[in-house]
């Protein structure tokens, strides 16, 4: 099946014409002042380019093999390729950001093995390895075996027949990977947080998550679905606890902060348990964090606590933020893509997908274009 | 798992298991048949013992569960055995009444 492109904007359409899209979408290096661009996906198999600035959508793409839906996206750092994770959850799609061309390829399970690899999915910061995270299961005539997880790597120049160039054992329960600045490692979350070697596969070090040991501190819980690190370099997440006081305890929602360069990993508990937040944004200041579910959050990161919350029309599951802060993005769940004032939470606009296809747990991602 | 008492054959071969260190072979079942990843309920209560704070509207949840097989007792296992079951129905608000029961293949 080959890809096909839908332009929504007759200047789009004219510059592809003319065969200058790359530049319609305009790269970070640019000279001209950038703006924020959206990058969600829809079901069927939509892959979305939203101009934030005026609610539209730029660019609607087919992603070949997406039918069941769009899972994890992943920009490569040039902001020219998005890599999706799709079919169930066993390939992984590569297309051209400014013409909608499939440019990569990985099909994880084979005949005889089934791969799937649950959300996980990392770029280099050179953008030229994708890592996954691979769950395989034998499929024999009688039985199937479950098989070891591992880490796979590809070269994203390897095409459409993409094929693991090394792979490397991995823990169970990982559902997100995050590359480090420097390239040489990366996280990989799950029930702790791991450190791995990208080369060797050596494991670096393992980080208490369920095995925190936090004083009076309870087991927590964590959600963790979405690798949305922009634009700090910094993922945040919501933790979910108790908090023991003598013979009592309190359910306690955290935050859970972890600097992909310095590697510094942190909580604060902020507020009792009183509405559940799915994914959490830092902001641009580091100031505070958005979170979303069925209502919106903003947490003040300094002072440790809950700083405003509004409810939503309905639930959303992931969050992003503006360059400049100003704005809230919202979407996955339905067709919708939100659009909120960071400072009073109110709702700005809200942007109907065409074809009002559920963004489910797609990626919510933020580029930069003219 | 002293704390657990089998309460049938299956859950007695389990623990023999352990006992002669076989736990290997015991694994969660994490992609194998059907595609339960989670032992959470559902859809029935949320944390505070009531439905207030499950996604609302549940048409806003339904693919978010189904995709990764979350709730595996109440949607179909569309990750191996019924993958084609939200095929033409992209959007659950719109197309939840053509989201069919399923039946195991003859």
């Amino acid at each position: 099946m080959s890809s096909a492109m839908i332009f929504r904007s007759p200047g789009l359409r004219a510059a592809a014409a003319t065969g200058i899209l790359l530049a319609a979408f305009g790269l970070a290096r640019a000279a001209a002042p950038t703006k924020d661009l959206l990058v969600t996906a829809a079901k069927p198999d939509r892959l979305f380019i939203i101009d934030a600035a005026t609610r539209s959508v730029r660019a609607e793409y087919h992603v070949p093999g997406a039918e069941g839906g769009i899972a994890t996206i992943v920009i490569s750092p040039d902001q020219r390729t998005a890599y999706t994770l799709v079919d169930r959850m066993e390939r992984i799609v590569g297309i051209d950001l400014g013409s909608g061309r499939e440019v990569f390829r990985a099909d994880l399970s084979t005949p005889g093995e089934r791969v799937k690899d649950f959300f996980a999915l990392a770029i280099t910061p050179d953008g030229k390895e994708l890592i996954a995270y691979e769950l395989p299961t034998l499929l024999k005539p009688s039985e199937y075996v479950v098989e070891e997880p591992r880490f796979a790597v590809f070269r994203t120049t390897a095409g459409l027949e993409a094929k693991a160039v090394r792979s490397f054992p991995a823990p169970r329960r990982i559902h997100m990977l995050l590359i480090r600045p420097n390239g040489r490692s990366f996280y990989a979350l799950g029930f702790d947080l791991y450190e791995y070697d990208l080369s060797s596969g050596k494991l670096l070090g393992t980080r208490g998550i369920q095995q925190w040991q936090i004083p009076d501190h309870a087991q927590p819980d964590l959600l963790a679905f979405w690798p949305v690190t922009e634009p700090t370099g910094i993922f945040t997440s919501p933790i979910y606890t108790e908090v023991k006081n003598g013979a009592e305890s309190t359910p306690t929602t955290a935050m859970m902060s972890l600097d992909l360069k310095s590697g510094g990993l942190s909580y604060f508990d902020f507020e009792p348990l009183s509405a559940l937040i799915f994914s959490t944004i830092l902001s641009p200041d580091r100031k505070h964090a958005y979170g979303v579910y069925t209502t919106l959050t903003s947490v003040d990161m300094a002072g440790h606590r809950l700083a405003k919350r509004v409810p939503l029309d309905h639930t959303f599951y992931d969050v992003n933020v503006s360059s400049d802060g100003r704005e809230i993005y919202l979407a996955g769940t339905n067709c919708d893509v939100g659009f909120y004032d960071s400072a009073s939470l109110e709702k700005k606009a809200i942007l109907k997908l065409p074809g009002c296809g559920d963004q489910a747990l797609s990626t919510l991602r933020v580029i930069h274009g003219r | 798992m002293s704390e657990l008492k089998p309460t049938n054959r299956k859950a007695e071969l389990l623990l023999e298991a352990v006992a002669e260190g076989h736990v290997a072979e015991v694994l969660a079942m994490e992609t194998v048949a059907g595609c339960a990843t989670t032992f959470d309920p559902g859809w029935e209560v949320d944390p505070f013992g009531g439905v207030a704070s499950l996604c609302q509207p549940m048409e806003a949840d339904l693919y978010g569960c189904s995709d990764p097989c979350w709730w595996p007792a109440q949607v179909p296992d569309t990750m191996n055995t019924y993958p084609n079951w939200d095929s033409g129905k992209p959007s659950a608000p719109a197309d939840w009444r053509e989201l069919d029961a399923v039946y195991p293949k003859k």
